[in-house]
């Protein structure tokens, strides 16, 4: 028994908007870039689930290169939220605010 | 017929330049780590990126991948492709960066980890010229996050600095989340055709089942082109990131980062999703409305500005309204060729003149006269052929026959009225004349209102002043030069239409 292809769809509609609702609600750095991987992983999930569906491998090997890519830019972000939190003494994202339009 | 053929590879030569160079530096930096010999990382870097200039500048008249030669170069299955266009945009983005290269020299003297500095900047231009080449899904985003994970080092590199850091955060924010919605909305459109490949989409969407699942893909799509390309909704990041990173980075983020963002969209919504044949989304109208609102947001919200760089900040927002005319104006009417190529043209004059306007903040910022309009006052007095550059990339910004932004401006016009779209005209004569006002506020600061007290300018820097000196020329030359730079665009654009 195989699971429909629309079911993953479905939690990876889930998964996105959870990642989104974290990054409109939190003001914690960390806590959006936890959420910003989420939505990157719900990407994943379709392009792993969609990959089996169509029986090539193209999604499947693409999954890989967002994951680095996912990883590469928590790198760059922790760094920046190091200077962050040197600069600014907290992390949360709404208190960098000397700059105002 | 040329003695010696290249192989097909070679076509990538610009980026491996970019590249090694990029690596050059990381190795001199590994084995000195304590150097400050910046007059040599600044060579090092001026060389790679004139050698990529160079190279470009070979291919393109030697007609490499274009149709009087053997047309579009393929590689790699078809993921990258070399073309007119890719050529045309490579070659913009080498020229930005030799000018940011050279400003940067004297801009960054008496800063730690130059060395990074300049290696990052290699990487990011190495992704945008990548950006150019991308012909599937998968190598656009690839391309995309190493054209911007460099660029949010570089606008945080002033770690010390609580403005440049304030600004690092926020454009990596808006970046992560912008390309996280880029990236959910490719696994969509692979879920509803089964493949990356832009011409594989293409031939998979007409008979897809999926119809609401590729809408919402390309949707999201268009989000992750209008973060890289700061246009409305994404670009709340544009002013922050433009005022709070150092100047040179600003001119570099501004012109060849928002030119790279545009040809993927070009090549994007060409390409995989021609307008004919995807009845899911009418992304002509989803333009219109981008385009308009672009514009007005960036050039009202110019209006409004204290400081000078924030104020050219904004103008770019404003002049991404513009070239997305380009996109704007595809309708079944329009001659597309030359729709497309007036913008790749505007981006090329905007290249040179924008580049220009941020590196003559980097000098003000150098002098350390301040930031407000107010503080430019009289500084025609110190420094006239500086101000004489900046008022040349003003007035060209704004539209007057100064510099080429009148004729690509004019273009942009033709283009719309082309495509019959009255609304995008109309937009972009008001815009235009709103930009006047605040351009020739920071004119009027330089030549007309007396100094105030106690200005006084010590050091007149060379890199900065032959930055600002090239592209002045440039602008001034792409006057005169438009008819041959539309005329290349032109053709670069057929071959995608």
């Amino acid at each position: 028994m195989t699971v429909p292809v629309q079911f993953y769809l479905l939690l990876s509609a889930v998964v996105f908007c959870t990642g989104l609702f974290g990054i409109l609600v939190r003001r914690n750095a960390l806590i959006f870039l936890m959420s910003v991987e989420l939505m990157l992983n719900a990407g994943n999930i379709n392009l792993v689930a969609f990959s089996h569906y169509y029986g090539n491998l193209t999604g499947q090997v693409f999954a890989l290169f967002t994951m680095a890519l996912a990883a590469a830019e928590v790198a760059i972000g922790i760094g920046i939220i190091l200077v962050l939190y040197r600069n600014f003494e907290d992390i949360d994202v709404t208190k960098a605010t000397t700059m105002r339009w | 017929m040329a003695a010696v053929s290249l192989p097909a590879w070679a076509a990538l030569a610009p980026m491996a330049v970019f590249a090694l160079t990029a690596l050059v530096l990381f190795v001199y930096d590994a084995v000195e780590p304590e150097s400050h010999n910046s007059a040599l990382l600044a060579g090092i870097s001026l060389v790679g990126s004139l050698l990529a200039l160079g190279i470009t500048g070979w291919y393109l008249v030697a007609g490499t991948g274009q149709p009087r030669r053997n047309g579009a170069i393929e590689l790699f299955g078809g993921n990258l492709v070399v073309d007119g266009m890719s050529l045309f945009f490579t070659a913009l983005i080498a020229s930005v960066v030799t000018l940011v290269v050279l400003a940067s020299y004297d801009y960054l003297q008496g800063h730690d980890y130059q060395a990074e500095f300049y290696s990052l900047a290699m990487l990011a231009a190495t992704g945008m010229a990548m950006m150019s080449t991308a012909n599937s899904l998968a190598t656009a985003f690839v391309s995309l996050e190493l054209a911007s994970l460099p660029s949010y080092a570089l606008v945080a590199y002033l770690k010390h600095n609580r403005g440049s850091v304030e600004a690092g955060l926020k454009y990596f924010l808006v970046g992560a989340l912008s390309s996280a919605i880029f990236a959910y909305g490719i696994s969509l459109v692979y879920a509803a055709t089964g493949s990356l490949q832009f011409d594989a989409v293409a031939g998979a969407i007409a008979d897809t089942s999926l119809v609401g699942v590729l809408g919402l893909g390309v949707v999201m799509v268009i989000g992750g082109f209008a973060f890289k390309t700061a246009s409305v909704p994404f670009h709340f990041w544009a002013p922050e990131a433009y005022e709070g990173a150092v100047a040179p980075i600003s001119g570099f983020l501004s012109s060849a980062s928002k030119a790279a963002g545009f040809v993927l969209a070009f090549r994007v919504f060409l390409t995989a999703f021609p307008i004919d044949v995807i009845g899911a989304v009418d992304w002509v109208v989803a333009f219109q409305v981008l385009a308009v609102a672009t514009m007005t947001v960036g050039n009202f919200a110019a209006l409004k500005q204290e400081k000078v760089k924030r104020m050219l900040a904004y103008s770019s927002v404003g002049h991404a309204g513009y070239v997305l005319i380009a996109l704007a104006a595809l309708t079944d009417g329009a001659n597309h060729s030359f729709v497309l190529g007036s913008g790749m043209a505007h981006l090329l004059v905007y290249a040179f003149m924008n580049t220009g306007a941020f590196l003559f903040i980097a000098l003000a910022e150098h002098w350390e006269v301040g930031r407000t309009f107010e503080d430019f006052n009289g500084l025609a007095t110190e420094a006239p052929f500086a101000c004489a550059a900046m008022s040349v990339f003003l007035f060209s910004l704004a539209g007057l026959p100064l510099g080429g932004g009148f004729f690509s401006k004019f273009y942009l016009l033709m283009a719309s009225i082309n495509g019959g779209v009255a609304i995008l005209a109309a937009a972009l004569i008001v815009n235009s004349a709103v930009s006047l006002y605040y351009y020739s506020r920071v004119v009027k600061a330089m030549w007309i209102e007396e100094p105030n007290g106690d200005l006084e300018i010590e050091s007149y820097p060379t890199g900065l002043y032959a930055a600002i000196a090239i592209a002045a020329v440039m602008t001034v030359l792409l006057l005169p030069a438009f008819g041959p730079v539309a005329e290349t665009a032109n053709m670069a654009a057929e071959m995608l239409v």
